[in-house]
């Protein structure tokens, strides 16, 4: 009886479990990237949305402040979304017929709410605070991105597990001056780019986000530098006399000044009172 | 402990002995109730027991103990939930199938149109209210998100119960989302508009004249302002009729005009005559009264004493250093026995054949009470007859305590004072002979709870029109004429007295979900401006009252939820309560009694659909999702019966079957029915459950009765949770221990120091018994192959719980359900130890089965360092934080189980199936938005409320400081009204936690275990009479 099968297909045999091994690595690595896609993470994505609200225009091109919306960015772990009658404080007057604000209008007329999508969408067992992160040195730029370029709005980042753990292992790298949250051009410290910072006394119980001043422009000629802060800014307006203010401040010490992100980063995990990496990944900070 | 010192108490708990009385199966199995008694008594150390069975090792108790989670094969019992799991798994297997390669659906955001003033969202606000309760508001402060209440607890800054809180109050908040609350006006069945209603009632009553015809049947009174609106109508409308109605009040002492207020704080000595007022707010001033006692007993230099004679053992009577279980109808015998004792003038108490032990008992409780004058307190009993109240406070007025620890007070609690037994009676006796043309229910539900010789549902057909106005489409609703659906409190304006009458305003928290009325809106409709909100007529009633500028005072009185200056003016009159009548008789010996209690879980029925409270197990008997005749070891045993039996049990002309349970230290010849169960309509929770105990209440005995009981065929099916949660693996593992490694049958079985205390004496002369000593092992850090963690500088979280304080009153059972999103499981479920609860207090008895002491030790995860659990887990879902929590990661989880099966503590709890609503829409507005509903098949166990912790430190973080001590408070501690618990960074060496746990009596339960908890306990220092510590006596097995 002739061989079934012929002397050739040995070498058959041995691709095709080449093969199947290939096969399920790639079937491997393909799912791996499909969960990574932005067809999951809906990266850069740009659902319909009752109005195509530009925040390009409204921040880069009116020069409207984030907080100006989102107001409990600072006091609370959600941003906040506008309720309609931010968007008519300004809609009742301009563009008061404009067909793209019908729903504004009608919104405001009927009582009924806008219905937006969520662009960035956590899932419900992560819980995530605004609050800490703005204060804390992360500006709004690091994880939505330069929404100031952005016509209609998408997340720029995955929001992933191992994205945030990737920052939560290392916050210096992102960390920035809180006088700087708000700042979409913010760039990272470098040699042409110096920051200077002065940390105050660490024992005076003040906030983190007045414990540490920094400008972008060398303090040490002027004297009279940009002191930035995200609160109030130290001895600024409200009319507080100069005889009041040298009581009440604290001797101002010595700026530092930085050239690149690394030291920068360093210096204010250190005054911002950071947690450990250890403290930052552990489960229960986002679950529970 | 030393040496001699643990000998000595070995001796006294063996002369003690523990009696056995449920021996019928061991009889079957050849063991004779000798020999396990002879078995334990050769057992050393101190003894306890959790439950009859465990005692007896009976082959259930065994087959319990080898499966940690008793009896899967019972899951498919109910055939309708059978096929409801196949459907529910259905759908989540396709979900699970698609979860893996698809994306999260799209959330919509609906934006405010304007934003409420004030709301910082994702931030919790907090209002005052108060929950108004027929024995006296209890002011709160609850937790509202997004404008729905999510929380309910104590208000922290009133004086009466200062933050805490307690099962009912916390149980209300899942009565407000009920979903099964009538939702519509109806007439008839059909659905109507209210001002219909409002029109209609207006109109008949007008065309009156003088109200003839008319009758109003209202729960007890307790808002001022429906007292108010109330003398309005009747002066409109002279002979209108109202009659008030509360089951659970009827016939007792806090229907009458009388107010005696206790303060345990000058107390050395305290009396309970039948009083439980350790064990909830069934008892007036509970709050306060427990603050007080558990406030002197955290130190031993402070130590009161408890004395308790009561009939059905309670929580108050266990933690008695003295408890002497009478019948209930002895005991206005021994009231004025003690009364002629401690020199009463004009009591003559009856003959009476006391046995030596009660009479020593009397005499050294009189010698106490004398050296204690003006020092003590002697509390009556609110189910006891008249004559208990008035002795009580005659001996209190003969021994100088009026004045010190007795307030008494002209004045009341509710504001309309009346007999409600009586009044029901005329009502009926109205209705039979055609008077009655409208009666108006307001919040009762008589066809379910009116006494059973009245025949009300008879009557009831003879009026008119029956209008109902209740939550629930209940037993009354179903028949009424018109039905209106009542707003819950927490949707509703009106106010209401603490026990001390301060008044606190009751504000709304949400707009009524199902458009429902009040009582206020009802009397209102017949007034000179029938559309006058109860709003308005709250601030008419306190306008002369609240001081300075209106508007102010009355923003300060929401903002702070009491109007000040309003407690009652003890300084005034102390008139002594004549003897109403002759001290009644006790009841013979041999016959049977039977005693009526409101249910500790649901009170009168009223919280029967509320999935919490019905899963509650009950104190002492730790029964769930049923009532019982619960009788003595003693009496089971005469009567033949078997725990779990069907019994039939007749008062007059009523009847009611019943299963049976043993309760120990009830007293024989002797059944305790708590009424409150039974319903037919009451909800989806509720309905079906128990049996109804106002079928054999009677207008002649409301309190207790004497009546019969008999055995009828077949078995009931109880849940009780006492021997869940049992570790079997000592017996599988290696052969070693004896199978019965639940904590309590440990403890039975051989002592390893769950249980610590000591007496006075023996702590004076050696204090650091809870950790010295043979099985009072404490921790070693250098014994385990696993190196130890390095934790975090700043916090390391601990909890601290003082054994002496607890009462056991499940407050922060009920508390951590609502903070945790905890789900209800159903009897069925529980029946095979399912129950969710990740706290459970665990009573330990101890001693003589018809005199025993019980101590009661919370037990939640330990939090251990050297976690058991931790190091099973496969999938890293139970994992260890830098601040020392063993925190759970849900969506890591696969269900293994490992976990639950390696924890020592038995406190992991197994989703076993889709235990969580996800489909009730009205349930998702009650859940805490920061902790996540877990699904089925996923272990979850007590996180110390961890975000509660994360919250605290965000808000340290950003203002640069540490967390204060005292900032993080969790959910059990909160509602707590013993101030039992303690949570704390124990690192910080001033924190209270961090005290209580160097303290020299904190210890650490199964030390030996090296798991280094983070919970520890404070172990208990009692008090007892010396004169009656020395001479324990021996209660036969059967002396029934």
């Amino acid at each position: 009886m002739a061989q079934i099968f012929d002397r050739s297909s040995n070498a058959l045999a041995r691709a095709s479990l080449v093969l199947t091994g290939l096969i399920v690595i790639a079937l491997g690595v393909t799912l791996d990237q499909l969960q990574r896609s932005p067809w999951v993470t809906r990266q850069g994505q740009r659902p319909d949305q009752p109005v195509p609200f530009s925040h390009k225009h409204h921040v880069q091109g009116l020069g409207l402040q984030c907080q100006y919306c989102h107001v409990t960015v600072e006091k609370s772990s959600y941003a906040g979304i506008p309720p309609t009658k931010t968007c008519i404080n300004c809609h009742s007057q301009i563009w008061t017929n404009a067909q793209l604000l019908e729903p504004v209008r009608s919104s405001w007329a009927t009582g009924q709410s806008l219905v937006w999508t969520k662009v960035h969408d956590l899932p419900d067992f992560s819980y995530f605070s605004h609050e800490i992160h703005v204060n804390k040195g992360i500006g709004c730029a690091s994880c939505h991105g330069r929404v100031d370029q952005m016509p209609l709005m998408y997340a720029q980042n995955t929001l992933q597990m191992e994205w945030c753990l990737d920052c939560h292992r290392n916050p210096a790298k992102n960390i920035r001056p809180t006088s700087e949250i708000y700042n979409m051009a913010w760039e990272k410290p470098a040699e042409d780019r110096p920051v200077w910072c002065s940390a105050g006394d660490e024992k005076s119980g003040l906030p983190t986000a007045q414990s540490v001043n920094c400008v972008t422009q060398d303090p040490g000629g002027a004297g009279a530098a940009e002191v930035a802060s995200l609160q109030m800014p130290l001895g600024g307006p409200h009319g507080m006399t100069a005889d009041v203010a040298a009581e009440t401040l604290p001797v101002v010490p010595a700026y530092k000044k930085f050239t690149s992100q690394d030291e920068l980063g360093h210096f204010l995990v250190d005054h911002y009172k950071i947690r450990t990496p250890k403290d930052l990944t552990s489960c229960e900070t986002c679950h529970r | 402990m030393s040496k001699e010192m643990s000998g000595k108490m070995n001796g006294s708990a063996n002369e003690t002995g523990i009696a056995l009385n449920h021996d019928t199966k061991n009889v079957e199995q050849g063991l004779t109730l000798a020999q396990v008694r002879a078995d334990l008594k050769s057992v050393k150390g101190k003894k306890y027991w959790r439950s009859v069975d465990e005692l007896a090792d009976t082959a259930e108790f065994q087959a319990a103990v080898e499966k940690e989670f008793p009896s899967a094969a019972q899951e498919w019992v109910d055939p309708v939930s059978r096929r409801g799991f196949m459907k529910l798994m259905g759908a989540s297997m396709a979900l699970a199938g698609l979860a893996g390669c698809t994306k999260q659906p799209d959330e919509p955001i609906y934006a405010y149109v304007k934003s409420p003033e004030d709301l910082i969202l994702g931030k919790p606000m907090y209002f005052a209210t108060a929950h108004p309760f027929v024995t006296g508001a209890v002011p709160l402060l609850v937790k509202s998100d997004e404008f729905r209440p999510i929380k309910i607890d104590g208000n922290p800054e009133h004086a009466y119960n200062q933050g805490s809180s307690d099962p009912f109050t916390q149980g209300t908040l899942l009565d407000l989302y009920d979903p099964d609350r009538s939702q519509h006006v109806t007439y008839r069945g059909e659905n109507r508009e209210w001002t219909e209603f409002a029109q209609e009632l207006r109109l008949k009553v007008a065309g009156t004249k003088d109200g003839s015809g008319i009758y109003f049947l209202s729960a007890t009174i307790s808002s001022p302002t429906l007292a108010r609106q109330w003398k309005a109508v009747q002066a409109a409308y002279p002979k209108a009729k109202l009659v008030q109605y509360d089951p659970a009040v009827a016939g007792t002492a806090a229907q009458s005009g009388q107010n005696a207020q206790y303060s345990l704080a000058d107390a050395d000595v305290i009396v309970s005559l039948d009083a439980d007022f350790l064990s909830g707010a069934s008892f007036p001033g509970f709050h306060k009264l427990v603050r007080e006692y558990a406030a002197r007993r955290k130190s031993p230099e402070t130590l009161n004493r408890l004395y308790s004679i009561e009939g059905t053992p309670t929580t108050t009577g266990l933690k008695a250093e003295h408890r002497l279980g009478l019948r209930a109808s002895e005991i206005p015998t021994f009231a004025a026995a003690l009364a002629q004792a401690v020199g009463v003038a004009g009591v003559n108490a009856p003959a009476y054949a006391w046995t030596d032990e009660q009479k020593k008992f009397l005499s050294s409780l009189v010698k106490d009470l004398k050296a204690n004058a003006g020092k003590s307190v002697v509390i009556p009993g609110l189910y006891q007859d008249a004559s208990v109240t008035a002795l009580a406070l005659a001996i209190n007025n003969a021994l100088g305590n009026v004045g010190k620890t007795v307030q008494v007070s002209g004045e009341t609690v509710n504001p309309l004072p009346s007999d409600q037994i009586a009044d029901i009676k005329g009502l009926v006796a109205d209705l039979n002979a055609g008077k009655v043309d409208w009666l108006v229910i307001l919040n009762v539900n008589p066809i379910y709870n009116a006494p059973a010789d009245l025949y009300f549902a008879t009557a009831f057909d003879k009026a008119k029109i029956v209008a109902h106005l209740g939550s629930h489409l209940d037993e009354t609703g179903q028949i009424a004429h018109w039905h209106i659906p009542s707003a819950h409190f927490l949707e509703s304006w009106s106010d209401a007295r603490a026990y001390d009458g301060t008044v606190s305003i009751v504000q709304p928290m949400i707009d009524p979900l199902y458009g429902g009325k009040t009582a206020h809106d009802v009397l209102q409709t017949l007034l000179d401006e029938p559309g006058l909100s109860a709003y308005e007529a709250v601030r008419a009633t306190w306008k002369p009252v609240v001081k300075g500028d209106f508007e102010t005072g009355w923003r300060k009185t929401l903002h702070q939820g009491w109007i000040d200056d309003t407690a009652f003016d003890n300084k005034g009159s102390v008139g002594l309560i004549a003897l109403k009548s002759q001290v009644p008789a006790p009841s013979p010996k041999d016959s049977l009694e039977i005693i009526f209690r409101p249910d500790p879980t649901i009170y009168d029925g009223r919280w029967s659909n509320v999935g919490w409270l019905q899963e509650l197990p009950k104190p002492v008997t730790s029964l769930s999702w049923d009532n019982a005749a619960i009788v003595s070891g003693a009496t089971l045993t005469k009567l033949g019966l078997e725990e779990d039996d069907i019994v039939e049990l007749t008062v007059g002309n009523g009847k009611v079957k019943a299963p049976v349970i043993v309760a120990p230290g009830h007293p024989d010849n002797s059944v305790t029915v708590y009424l409150g169960y039974g319903r037919e309509f009451a909800g989806r929770v509720g309905s079906g459950a128990g049996f109804n105990a106002y079928l054999i209440r009677n207008t002649w005995a409301p309190l207790y009765a004497n009546g019969s009981i008999r055995k009828i065929d077949g078995k009931w099916g109880i849940a009780i949770t006492k021997s869940h949660f049992q570790d079997h693996r000592s017996k599988l593992f290696g052969g070693q221990g004896n199978g019965n490694n639940s904590l309590e049958a440990d403890e039975a079985i051989g002592e390893r120091g769950i249980i610590r205390y000591a007496t006075l004496d023996e702590y004076k002369a050696d204090p650091g018994f809870a950790n010295e000593g043979e099985n009072h092992t404490t921790t070693d850090m250098g014994t385990s192959m696993f190196p130890n963690w390095t934790y975090n500088e700043a916090n390391a979280w601990g909890m601290s719980i003082d054994m002496n304080s607890c009462t056991g009153c499940n407050a922060c059972i009920v508390s951590c359900y609502a903070e945790n999103n905890i789900a209800v499981v159903g009897k069925q479920q529980v029946r095979i130890g399912r129950n969710m609860q990740w706290l459970r207090i665990d009573t330990y008895f101890e001693g003589d089965l018809s005199a025993p002491r019980a101590h009661f030790q919370p037990m939640a995860c330990q939090h251990c360092e050297n976690a058991p659990c931790e190091q099973v887990c496969p999938v890293g879902a139970t994992v260890h934080t830098p601040e020392g929590l063993n925190t759970m990661v849900y969506n890591r989880c696969v269900g293994t189980r490992y976990c639950s099966n390696n924890c020592p503590y038995k406190v992991r709890r197994f989703n076993f199936l889709l235990f969580s609503d996800y489909e009730t829409e009205s349930l998702k507005l009650m859940r805490n938005p920061d902790v996540t509903v877990r699904s089925r098949g996923v272990m979850e166990k007590c996180s110390y409320c961890v975000q509660r912790i994360s919250a605290a430190k965000i808000e340290a973080d950003k203002e640069n400081r540490n967390v204060r001590d005292g900032e993080i408070i969790t959910a059990c501690q909160q509602a707590c009204p013993a101030s039992a618990i303690t949570f704390g960074n124990i690192n910080d060496k001033q924190s209270r936690v961090a005290k209580l746990h160097s303290n020299e009596r904190s210890y650490q339960v199964l030390a030996d275990q090296n798991t280094r908890p983070r919970t520890k306990y404070v172990a208990a220092v009692l008090n007892p009479n010396s004169e009656l510590q020395d001479t324990p006596v021996e209660h036969l097995p059967a002396k029934g």
